[in-house]
C-alpha cells in the first residue's frame, strides 16, 4: 500500500516538522487570543500575508535593509491586530463567540482586497537568509536550512514561552481569569480591555512571525497565506482551544501528516497524481477532530443580544 | 396591499425585464436569482436559528455536479431533477451538519468553512460531469464534452431567466411557510435560547439538523439552477471565498427577513457587475469589492444588526423626516415643542 522504503521520507520529515513549528507557532497565537477576548481570529493568516507582502516590497524595491523589513512584517501583524482589537473588540465583548469570529471575517475581506489591490496576483518569492545557511546531517543524509530549523524551535520556545507567561507574571494571570469570566475579573479591578489589548497585541505579533516564516517555506501568495489558518486552525481545535502543549504537539503532527501524505499518494504511479489531494489533510484532521468532539453533547448557554 | 406590490413588481420581473434589458444583463441577472436563492437558505440558518455556514459555496458546487450527472444520466423532467438535486445536497448538508450541530454554533462555522476548503481542493481533481463516461461523467475532450441540457420550455436565455425567477419564488414561498410555521416558532426559541427551548421540549438538533438540511436542499436546487444556465461548469468559477463573500452579503443584506435574501443576490451578482460597467477601477480591480464587502459586515455587526433591508426604509423615514422638518414647523409651530 505505502512505500516502504524509509529514505523516501526523510526529506518530507523535515518539511513537515518545520510546517509542523508553524503551524503550532499559529495555533498557539490563535489559543492565546481565544482564551484571552473569546474571539477566534480567523484573519490571523490575512494579517501575515500582508506583512508578508509589505516585507517583500521593501526588500524588493526600497533600499530598506532586509533584517528592518522582516522586523515590519512582524510589527504590521501587531499593530492591524491590535488596532482591529481595540476597535471592534470592546462593541463585540458581550457578544457570542460566533458573531466576534464573523467580525474578523470582515477584517479577512478587507486584508484579502487591499492585498488584490496592491499586490496583483504574479509569482512572488520571499528568501530568508537563513534558508542560504544549509547543513547536510549525516546521520539521517538529508539537507536541512536554518529556516527549517528556527522555525520549529521557534514554534516549540513560543509555546513554552507564553505558556510560562500566562502562568507566572500577573499580566498573563488576567488573562487567564479574563477567560474564566470578564464580568468578575473587571469587579476585582482588572483592567480588562488594557490586558485584552495587549493579548491583541502579542497574538498579532505571532501572527506576523508566522506570515513571514510560511511565505519562504510555503509560498508567498496572499491566497494560499490566508487558507494557511485552516491547518493551524485544526491545531488549535484538537486543543480544544484550550492548551498550548496540546496545540504545539497538534500543529506538528498536522504538518507532518501534510508532508508525509506527498511521497504516500505519489507512490501508486506518479503519472497519476493524487498528491494535490495532500492540502486536504488539515481539514480532513479538523473534521475528524470536531467529529470526536461531538460525542458529547453540550447545550450553549451563551450571552447573546438578538 | 403588500401582497399587490410584491405581485406587480414580479409581473415586471417576468415580462419588463426580459423585454428592456440585453442577453448580457439577463445573465446576470440569473446569476443574480440563483445567488438569492442559495442566500436564503443562509438567510434562514443564521436569521430563524442563529446558525452559521461558510461553506455554502462548497454546498452549491455539490448540488451542480449533482444536478449535472443526473442531467447526463437520466431523460428526467427538469423540475425532477431540480428536485432530486435538492434532495441529494440535503442529505449531504445533514451528513456534514450532524456532529457540528451537537456542539456549539461557532463549530458548525468551522466544519462548514473546513468542507468548503476540502471541496475547494477535491473540485479541480474531480471536475464536473460534461458528458463523459464513467462516475465522474467527465471528459477532457473538448469535442466530447456536452452541454447540461436546459427545461424544454425555457431554451433561450430570456426564457431560462423566467424559469429561474419562478423557481426562487417557489422556494421563497416554502422559507416563508416554515417561518410563520411550528418549525418556525422551535426556531425562535432556539435562537433566542437554547436551555429556554429545551425546557420547553424543542428538540433542539433536530430542528437545527432540518434548517441546515432545509438550507442544503435550497442550496441545491440552486446549483441544479446554476448547472443548467451555465451548460459547462468549471471548478474556477468556484471560490471558497465566494462563501466568505456570501456570508458577508447575507449580513449585509440583512437576515431578520427573507427579502433580505434577495439583496444579498443582488449584492454578490449584480453589484459587481454594475460596478464593472460604470468604473474603469473595479474593472482592473474587482477584487476590492471584498474591502466594501468588509467594512459592511463589521459595521453590521456592530452598528446595524438588520441589514440593509430593514435598516434602508428606516434610513429614508428618518431622512424624510430631517428634510421636512423644517417646513412643518413653519407651517405648525406648537406641533414641535415638547
Amino acid at each position: 500500500m505505502f512505500p516502504t522504503d524509509f529514505e523516501l521520507y526523510k526529506p518530507y520529515i523535515v518539511t513537515g516538522l518545520a510546517l509542523g513549528g508553524v503551524y503550532a507557532l499559529s495555533g498557539v497565537g490563535i489559543v492565546v487570543l481565544y482564551r484571552a477576548t473569546g474571539v477566534l481570529n480567523l484573519a490571523f493568516g490575512a494579517i501575515g500575508a500582508m506583512g508578508a507582502l509589505i516585507s517583500w516590497t521593501l526588500i524588493e524595491h526600497t533600499s530598506f535593509p532586509d533584517w528592518a523589513s522582516y522586523l515590519v512584517c512582524i510589527a504590521f501583524g501587531g499593530l492591524v491586530t491590535f488596532a482591529y482589537g481595540v476597535i471592534f473588540g470592546p462593541p463585540l465583548a458581550r457578544r457570542d463567540p460566533l458573531v466576534k469570529a464573523m467580525g474578523t471575517v470582515g477584517l479577512t475581506l478587507i486584508l484579502l482586497g487591499l492585498m488584490s489591490y496592491f499586490w496583483p496576483p504574479k509569482s512572488r518569492s520571499m528568501f530568508l537568509p537563513t534558508s542560504d545557511w544549509r547543513y547536510y546531517i549525516g546521520f539521517a543524509g538529508v539537507d536541512i536550512t536554518w529556516t527549517q530549523i528556527t522555525s520549529l524551535v521557534f514554534g516549540v520556545f513560543v509555546t513554552l514561552g507564553v505558556g510560562a507567561f500566562l502562568r507566572y507574571t500577573k499580566l498573563g494571570t488576567a488573562m487567564r481569569a479574563l477567560a474564566d469570566d470578564r464580568e468578575i475579573t473587571s469587579t476585582l479591578g482588572v483592567p480588562v480591555r488594557r490586558v485584552e489589548a495587549a493579548a491583541w497585541l502579542g497574538s498579532g505579533l505571532i501572527a506576523g512571525a508566522a506570515g513571514l516564516l510560511l511565505s519562504d517555506l510555503v509560498s508567498l501568495d496572499a491566497v494560499n497565506l490566508t487558507y494557511l489558518v485552516f491547518a493551524s486552525l485544526a491545531a488549535a481545535l484538537i486543543a480544544r482551544l484550550q492548551s498550548l502543549v496540546v496545540t504545539l504537539l497538534a500543529g506538528i503532527v498536522v504538518g507532518l501528516c501534510t508532508a508525509l501524505l506527498t511521497p504516500i499518494l505519489l507512490w501508486p504511479s506518479p503519472s497519476y497524481s493524487l498528491s494535490g489531494y495532500r492540502y486536504a489533510a488539515p481539514f480532513v484532521i479538523a473534521i475528524i477532530t470536531l467529529l470526536f468532539l461531538a460525542r458529547r453533547r453540550v447545550v450553549s448557554v451563551s450571552r447573546t443580544e438578538h | 396591499m403588500r401582497a399587490v406590490v410584491i405581485g406587480v413588481l414580479l409581473l415586471f420581473v417576468l415580462l419588463g425585464l426580459p423585454a428592456l434589458l440585453s442577453t448580457y444583463w439577463i445573465k446576470i441577472l440569473t446569476a443574480t436569482t440563483i445567488f438569492a436563492v442559495v442566500a436564503l437558505g443562509l438567510n434562514l440558518l443564521y436569521g430563524r436559528v442563529g446558525l452559521v455556514s461558510l461553506g455554502q459555496i462548497g454546498l452549491l458546487v455539490v448540488g451542480s455536479w449533482i444536478a449535472a450527472r443526473l442531467f447526463f444520466l437520466t431523460n428526467l423532467p427538469f423540475p425532477v431533477v431540480l428536485l432530486l438535486a435538492g434532495l441529494f445536497t440535503g442529505a449531504v448538508g445533514t451528513l456534514i451538519g450532524l456532529p457540528a450541530l451537537r456542539l456549539s454554533g461557532l463549530h458548525l462555522a468551522l466544519i462548514t468553512l473546513m468542507f468548503a476548503g476540502m471541496i475547494s481542493i477535491v473540485v479541480p481533481t474531480v471536475n464536473f460531469p460534461n458528458g463523459g463516461s464513467g462516475f465522474l461523467g467527465h471528459t477532457e475532450s473538448s469535442l466530447g464534452s456536452l452541454a447540461v441540457r436546459r427545461p424544454s420550455i425555457a431554451h433561450d436565455d430570456d426564457a431560462f431567466f423566467r424559469y429561474a425567477v419562478i423557481v426562487a419564488v417557489v422556494m421563497f414561498l416554502v422559507a416563508l411557510a416554515h417561518v410563520s410555521s411550528k418549525i418556525g416558532r422551535a426556531w425562535a426559541v432556539i435562537r433566542q435560547s437554547e436551555p429556554a427551548a429545551l425546557a420547553a421540549g424543542v428538540n433542539i438538533t433536530l430542528y437545527k439538523l432540518y434548517a441546515f438540511a432545509l438550507a442544503s436542499f435550497m442550496t441545491g436546487v440552486a446549483g441544479g439552477l446554476l448547472a443548467a444556465d451555465q451548460g459547462k461548469l468549471y471548478s474556477y468559477q468556484f471560490k471558497t471565498i465566494d462563501s466568505v463573500t456570501l456570508l458577508a452579503v447575507v449580513l449585509i443584506g440583512g437576515i431578520f427577513s427573507v427579502w433580505g435574501a434577495v439583496v444579498a443576490g443582488v449584492l454578490q451578482k449584480l453589484l459587481p457587475a454594475l460596478l464593472n460597467d460604470w468604473f474603469d477601477f473595479f474593472r482592473e480591480n474587482p477584487d476590492f469589492l471584498f474591502v466594501l464587502f468588509g467594512i459592511g459586515v463589521l459595521q453590521v455587526l456592530v452598528t446595524a444588526p438588520e441589514g440593509i433591508v430593514t435598516q434602508f426604509p428606516k434610513d429614508m423615514r428618518n431622512l424624510g423626516r430631517l428634510i421636512l422638518k423644517p417646513f412643518r414647523r413653519r407651517s405648525g409651530p406648537a406641533e414641535g415643542s415638547p
